[in-house]
């Protein structure tokens, strides 16, 4: 039994197709030629290499952002934008490795031995970004800078060394170089700067920066807390000055330290891979997987060692079905730990990432994988890097995106809306996202584009 | 009284699958199978005539007594009943089609008989996923996006790895699984957004945009390429547009070489009868084996959790079941 067939009439090139090549050709029947004459376009070559950009969003009022334009618009038809609800990229002179966002300001580095390698834009009022010269008298310093601007850091080879990683506090902020050091900026009220504390001291408008000694090894990580300083040399060993009174420098008392002093406690003879705090609570990671903790635990961060609401002296974290520990990240009331597995648990208080009901936990609970992006299409999505912000979290996973979730303070978590965001949720960046650093308001991610 | 004709209709009622060859529309599909079906359904052996009694006059063999007619009782066929009189049986048959399919594409298309055209707006309205093939081929863009279309554009295409395009795909994928939960009218802010984006039951009710819940590459070799996709509310159109969306996010371009669609919910191409087994008696064994398999679904599960199977973990937990 035959039955008609819709004959499809082949479509056919035209030959003309250098003249326009639009979609006005007629669809009258020509014969096609696979091998026809036109233009073949070449947009890419065989050896392009991702791109590297760097997006921010959240509270820009501060400068935090490094758009002039938000704050001050350039044109008068613009309004000030004063919160960015999605990633925003920043256009950068170099390719920016390492990124670290404070309490309203953020610094952004670049591995490079160029003069300049490291920016910061943001507040300013305790110089945590340096002395930045006014155009108009060059003994002021500039409260609030609006871009990213130059920190002329006191480098011997200012040519030779690399800037390896920053770190921001509240009000201060270190940057870690691969040959001469770490240097500190910034209030050093509590000594976190790592130098002695002056009485009275101004710290607007200062041009301190110190290079902080009293290191027995090569530094290879620092972490800030709101006013204290962590150092972790090559040898596993954490050193830790600043402001102690919630014991968060983990020295065995409640005091202010102001030069780098090795922690001890159950941390003395182990071998640390990481560094992690923002808040008052400090993290350690072991090279075997072992969690460390000590600080503020007065929203249960440290509840499965203590009832205490602080300890100052690292104490061992037994963490039941954690598995291996391979990265930790502390925020203000909440800590999230990575497996090697790529799971993430979070315990603490505040917005956890299990939805609403689950507003607080003493033991680790695991977010499940599905919501990052693990379905039966890809067994295999997991968890690369964690970090914290100081009410909210981040994750990137191994297909470079990243998901954000807790406390949207002023649209830090980029998703579009100002809501508060209960479990994990894609962030639409354009671009395969590496890393990411979190800060209270606001925060900075460094992707590379797709191809 | 049931005749045979409608007691063979009764065992077709349903639903099955068929394979729909690329380069025919969906109606000449469904109209061929209504014409097989009406031959069949009509060419039943009739029900033999009812008789009934008439009393007619009978014809005087003798010429003799005009009046008094007489009447005789007998018993003849009721004319006005005959299939030449009021025709066949069966004049046309209720055969619906699920989700269409267009010219270009070929695969399982979902038609109903009868009753099962009921299950059809069942099947319409539940959140079904369709799994589809794409075959795409680099270098071209045409203004239809497919390989017969306008030739629009040529580009290069050498700088294409597996590895890029694998990137571009999980992209793609990450736009669409938020698209999933922008679409769905849950609260996000409730408990229960979050139970159901953990069990991946986040989705849209009814009609929203096309989403691809699932996106792979199942075979590269550079210029053509082949896609797996699972998506809701598309059209092959779209899923046309994708690949040249696709191509031209690895910077060069990329036009469709054929689609087919290997699965409609619970129907695979395994289940599909293809041209040749249009007959009404290989329709009533898919129509049987259909009901069959209902009845066993129906005995592990309520009709409520299909739902879920059907979104979330489609072919694992039906070959499981």
């Amino acid at each position: 039994m035959a039955f008609p067939f819709v004959r499809l009439c082949p479509r056919h090139v035209s030959t003309g197709l250098q003249v326009c090549s639009y979609a006005t050709l007629s669809k009258a029947s020509r014969p096609q030629e696979k091998s026809s004459a036109g233009p073949v376009f070449q947009y890419v070559g065989q050896n392009k290499k991702p791109t590297p950009k760097v997006f921010v969003w959240g509270f820009s009022f501060t400068g935090a952002l490094g758009i002039p334009s938000f704050v001050v618009p350039d044109s008068g038809r613009k309004k000030p934008r004063k919160y960015q609800l999605t990633p925003y990229r920043l256009e950068t002179a170099e390719q920016i490795s390492s990124a670290a966002c404070g309490y309203g300001f953020s610094l952004i580095a670049s591995s490079t031995k160029d003069a300049s390698k490291l920016w910061g834009m943001g507040l300013n009022k305790d110089s945590q970004l340096g002395f930045q010269r006014t155009q108009h008298s060059r003994h002021q310093s500039y409260d609030y800078v609006l871009e990213p601007s130059p920190v002329a850091l006191p480098l011997v080879n200012p040519l030779q060394t690399r800037v390896l990683q920053v770190a921001c506090g509240r009000a201060h902020s270190l940057v870690l170089t691969d040959r001469e050091g770490v240097f500190s900026m910034g209030n050093n009220s509590y000594g976190q700067c790592g130098r002695r504390i002056v009485e009275d001291e101004v710290y607007s408008g200062s041009h301190i920066i110190h290079n902080i000694e009293g290191f027995a090894g090569r530094v290879v990580q620092v972490a800030c807390g709101q006013d204290h300083s962590l150092f972790l040399t090559e040898t596993g060993k954490v050193l830790a000055c600043g402001w102690g009174a919630d014991g968060q420098t983990g020295l065995g008392h409640h005091n202010i330290s102001s030069s780098p002093v090795e922690v001890g406690g159950d941390l003395s003879g182990v071998e640390v891979q990481q560094i992690s705090t923002y808040g008052d609570c400090s993290l350690a990671v072991s090279r075997d997987g072992q969690l460390f903790g000590w600080g503020n635990s007065e929203y249960r961060q440290l509840a499965s060692v203590t009832e205490a609401t602080q300890i100052n002296s690292p104490r061992h974290l037994p963490l039941k079905g954690c598995g291996k520990v391979v990265q930790a990240a502390c925020g203000g009331t909440q800590v999230a730990v990575l497996n090697d597995k790529g799971e993430v648990f979070v315990w603490g208080y505040g917005i956890l990432g299990k939805g609403p009901n689950l507003s607080e936990s003493s033991t680790p609970e695991v977010i499940p994988s599905t919501l990052f992006g693990r379905s039966q299409f890809n067994p295999s999505v997991a968890v690369t890097r964690i970090r914290c912000g100081l009410s909210h979290f981040a994750a990137v996973t191994d297909r470079g995106e990243l998901f954000v979730w807790g406390k949207n303070v002023r649209g830090c978590l980029g998703i579009g809306k100002r809501d508060d965001q209960y479990f994990p949720w894609r962030v639409t960046v354009p671009g395969q996202v590496v890393d990411v650093a979190c800060g209270v308001d606001h925060m900075v991610a460094m992707a590379k584009s797709l191809l | 009284m049931a005749t045979p004709a409608v007691r063979m209709f009764r065992r077709l009622e349903g639903l099955f699958c068929v394979y729909k060859p690329s380069g025919v529309h969906w109606k000449l599909v469904r109209d061929s199978i209504e014409t097989n079906l009406l031959k069949v359904l009509n060419a039943t052996p009739s029900q033999p005539l009812p008789q009934e009694v008439r009393f007619l006059a009978q014809p005087s063999t003798e010429t003799e007594a005009p009046k008094g007619l007489t009447l005789s009782a007998t018993s003849v066929p009721v004319l006005s009943k005959h299939p030449l009189v009021s025709g066949p049986e069966f004049q046309n048959i209720q055969v619906g089609v699920g989700h269409r399919l267009d010219a270009f594409s070929s695969g399982v298309l979902v038609l109903g008989v009868g009753n099962g055209n009921k299950t059809l707006n069942d099947l319409y309205r539940t959140r079904v996923t369709r799994d589809y093939t794409l075959e795409g081929e680099f270098g071209t863009a045409t203004d239809d996006f497919t390989h017969t279309g306008g030739v629009v554009e040529r580009s290069t295409y050498e700088h294409i790895t597996q590895d890029k395009l694998e990137r571009v795909l999980a992209m793609l994928e990450g736009a669409n699984q938020k698209a999933l939960l922008m679409y769905s009218n849950v609260d996000m802010r409730s408990q229960e957004a979050y139970e159901m984006a953990v069990q991946g039951l986040l989705g849209p009710e009814g009609k929203s945009a096309p989403i691809l819940t699932g996106l792979r590459c199942i075979h590269f070799q550079p210029p053509n390429f082949i896609l797996e996709v699972q998506c809701l509310n598309e059209t092959q159109k779209y899923l046309r547009k994708v690949v040249h969306e696709i191509g031209l996010e690895l910077r060069s371009t990329a036009v469709c070489k054929g689609i087919r669609r290997t699965r409609d919910g619970l129907f695979t191409l395994q289940d599909a009868l293809t041209r040749h087994h249009w007959t009404a008696a290989d329709i009533t064994q898919a129509i049987r084996q259909y009901h069959s398999s209902k009845k066993h679904r129906k005995h592990s599960l309520s009709w409520d959790n299909l739902n879920y199977i059907l979104l979330s973990t489609d072919s694992a937990l039906i070959q499981s079941s």
